[in-house]
């Protein structure tokens, strides 16, 4: 996952590494904000790149326009994601712009170092792409660095010392945090030879969580700036809202089956309104999530229609029917159309519990079926 | 590459525990060669022989292939302890292995000359032999078909409408969904491409990383005679979000459907974004 630009600045300035100072602002920290040294940059954060070009970064110059560039930003969409924080940080004065990057090759298993006199801007633009100097190494420290000293003699004399300075002083955080791409772009070059990181991209890998407890402390302290980390961290199993305003809710397993699924449906012109991989076989007779994701489902404003899908290979279905009727039993105020798709193990046992149940989910074996009639099913609850 | 065959002696790491006892009964049901088992407890497994250690089990029951069922930070020293013990072929079922864990682990497989399939899978299967790992029965049958796929689920969904339709498969082989992996796609197509029993590929790939785009590159460098037909899933999802496998994650242009798909389609390649659409295309060959 990318670490907002924020997160990142931090955790590198606490390895002192400088970085502009500066602080996160939600929409409720605005009417306390301090006199700060102008002039101010606002930066949107959100995890993708091109954040300047979308509108997603302001130079504010007087104090009176500070709560209005905020205001601006906050709510702004960028690539699909809602702004729910700013960065605010002094602007800095700078004589160039350089460019560095670690990047795990998972390919090859090798990291690719990128340094470049030139930075500022797309690494993927074309103009760009003369000024790179590009290594691939072993994947650790030594290699890294010795690689660092490779390209050093070939960076201009302007900013050889600080880029290589920079990138040695870098390096060990990139294994530190277990990262699967560092990025500095813009290194800001100071009229001194001086460094300072003027925006970053750091992506760090979840499944290294439980032993660093430095990057799962920040997903937990902001579950607001990372729902889907914050809810697989405590509950295990992944959930992401797609369209505040679809019309079926989904409740699957399986991660590449559940993408899918959503293709298939906008593939039919619909709207789905979540993806989830709930993960059945780790369920161990507990409902909990069943009825987290129902509950998520049930707040959807416009949702007509549920959609389930449950390939079982060993998990016994007899055992998901009884968890599911017992989940939505827990969630009463869900009163639409409930489709399953079930096929494997104890379907028998499935229809038996649901049919006792009084009926409240209709199954069908065929995936193609299912999901017709959770779109039928859908326009009949419009209608 | 891949030294396996129905009868390839197979020992299970962390087999007395839940998910290993479970997956060890099952894949010994479907005709598995498991020939032991590894674990630091003393307990009954289907009366199997167990071990301390791999090389214990390695010199007792001269297997050549492991399925290693252990918790995400223990999929790393299971590998470096079975390559150790000789081990020719690991198969690691896991979800969560670190990253950086996976690169170590690729490097000492590599060295060794052994194979690594993994991790995060539902793990291989020749259909009607032996699986090592929890494909699906429903899903598994016999045929000419050899299939390689990213996602457990999507490829139980596919593999199990091609089985309704009388079409089966050679050898399926669960790459899995993380981004680093000890085997993707590109590296077995010269396996598939010498199978005789094999007569058209099946590749259930997704959004994220390079491999599809690998896949093709070696299509079109050593020649692949048999027809290829690629499912992509996510198409539908955006930037930056990742839903479900970690290796599924898009950053800018790189590791999107369509990126995959132009590369796929200049090697020869079918590509489909629908299931009915791959299904309805695959012929029976003769």
């Amino acid at each position: 996952m990318m670490l907002l630009e924020h997160d990142a600045k931090m955790l590198l300035s606490v390895a002192g590494l400088p970085v502009p100072p500066g602080r996160l602002v939600r929409r409720t920290d605005i009417a306390a904000l301090p006199a700060l040294p102008l002039p101010q940059v606002v930066k949107a954060q959100v995890p993708v790149g091109g954040r300047g070009k979308a509108g997603g970064i302001r130079l504010v110059r007087e104090a009176g326009a500070l709560a209005a560039g905020l205001d601006d930003l906050l709510g702004m969409e960028i690539k699909g994601h809602r702004v729910q924080a700013c960065r605010l940080e002094g602007a800095i004065d700078f004589v160039a712009e350089a460019y560095l990057s670690f990047t795990l090759d998972a390919g090859a298993g090798t990291i690719r170092l990128l340094l470049s006199a030139q930075g500022g801007m797309d690494v993927e633009d074309p103009s760009l792409r003369p000024h790179l100097l590009s290594a691939t190494v072993a994947p650790d420290l030594d290699s890294l660095l010795a690689g660092i000293d490779a390209l050093s003699p070939r960076l201009p004399d302007t900013v050889r010392k600080p880029v290589t300075d920079a990138a040695r002083s870098l390096a060990p955080l990139f294994f530190r945090h277990e990262a699967l791409l560092l990025e500095i772009n813009p290194l800001f070059i100071r009229a001194d030879q001086s460094w300072i990181i003027g925006d970053t991209k750091l992506a760090v890998d979840e499944n290294a969580f439980p032993r660093q407890p430095d990057l799962a402390v920040i997903v937990q302290n902001n579950p607001d700036l990372y729902p889907e980390a914050a809810l697989k961290l405590d509950q295990g199993y992944d959930y992401v809202p797609l369209d505040a305003g679809g019309d079926i809710g989904l409740v699957t397993t399986g991660a590449g089956l559940s993408m899918q699924l959503i293709d298939e449906l906008v593939a039919r012109g619909r709207r789905p309104f979540n993806f989830c991989d709930i993960r059945t076989g780790q369920f161990k007779g507990d409902p909990a999530r069943l009825i987290q994701v129902l509950e998520r489902i049930a707040a959807g404003p416009s949702i007509r229609s549920v959609l389930i899908n449950f390939f079982a290979g060993h998990t016994d279905l007899g055992e998901i029917a009884r968890l599911l009727i017992i989940a939505l039993k827990a969630v009463p105020h869900l009163k639409v159309p409930i489709t399953a798709r079930m096929i494997g193990n104890g379907l028998d046992k499935a229809r038996a519990i649901i049919e006792e149940a009084g009926n409240p989910i209709l199954i069908e074996t065929d995936l193609e079926r299912a999901i017709d009639l959770a779109i039928a099913r859908a326009e009949d609850a419009h209608a | 590459m891949l030294e396996i065959n129905a009868d390839t002696p197979t020992i299970v790491q962390g087999i007395t525990g839940r998910a290993g006892r479970t997956h060890t009964h099952h894949m010994r049901a479907y005709g598995t060669n498991i020939v032991g088992g590894v674990s630091p407890r003393e307990e009954d497994v289907d009366g199997l022989p167990l071990f301390r250690d791999c090389a214990a089990a390695v010199a007792a029951t001269r297997a050549t292939a492991s399925v290693a069922i252990v918790p995400p930070l223990s999929v790393l020293p299971a590998i470096l302890e079975a390559v150790e013990a000789g081990i020719r072929t690991i198969v690691t079922l896991t979800e969560g292995m670190p990253i950086h864990d996976a690169v170590k682990a690729k490097a000492v497989v590599r060295a060794a000359g052994a194979t690594w399939i993994g991790a995060s899978t539902p793990g291989l299967a020749i259909p009607g032999r032996m699986k090592m790992g929890f494909l699906p029965d429903v899903s598994l049958a016999p045929g000419s078909l050899g299939v390689m796929s990213k996602s457990g689920t999507l490829s139980y969904e596919v593999c199990h409408r091609l089985v309704a339709r009388g079409l089966g498969q050679s050898l399926w082989v669960g790459v899995g969904g993380d981004p680093v992996k000890g085997t993707r796609f590109a590296d077995l197509l010269p396996l598939y491409a010498a199978d005789e029993k094999t007569s058209a590929l099946v590749i259930i790939g997704e959004i994220g990383g390079d491999e599809e785009e690998e896949l093709a590159a070696a299509i079109t460098e050593q020649g692949f005679a048999k027809p290829v037909y690629a499912l992509i899933a996510g198409q539908s999802s955006r930037e930056g979000v990742t839903m479900g496998h970690a290796g599924a994650l898009i950053h800018g242009e790189t590791g999107t459907v369509a990126s995959k798909t132009k590369a796929l389609n200049a090697a020869g390649a079918q590509v489909f974004t629908r299931i009915r659409d791959l299904v309805a295309a695959i012929t029976p060959t003769p």
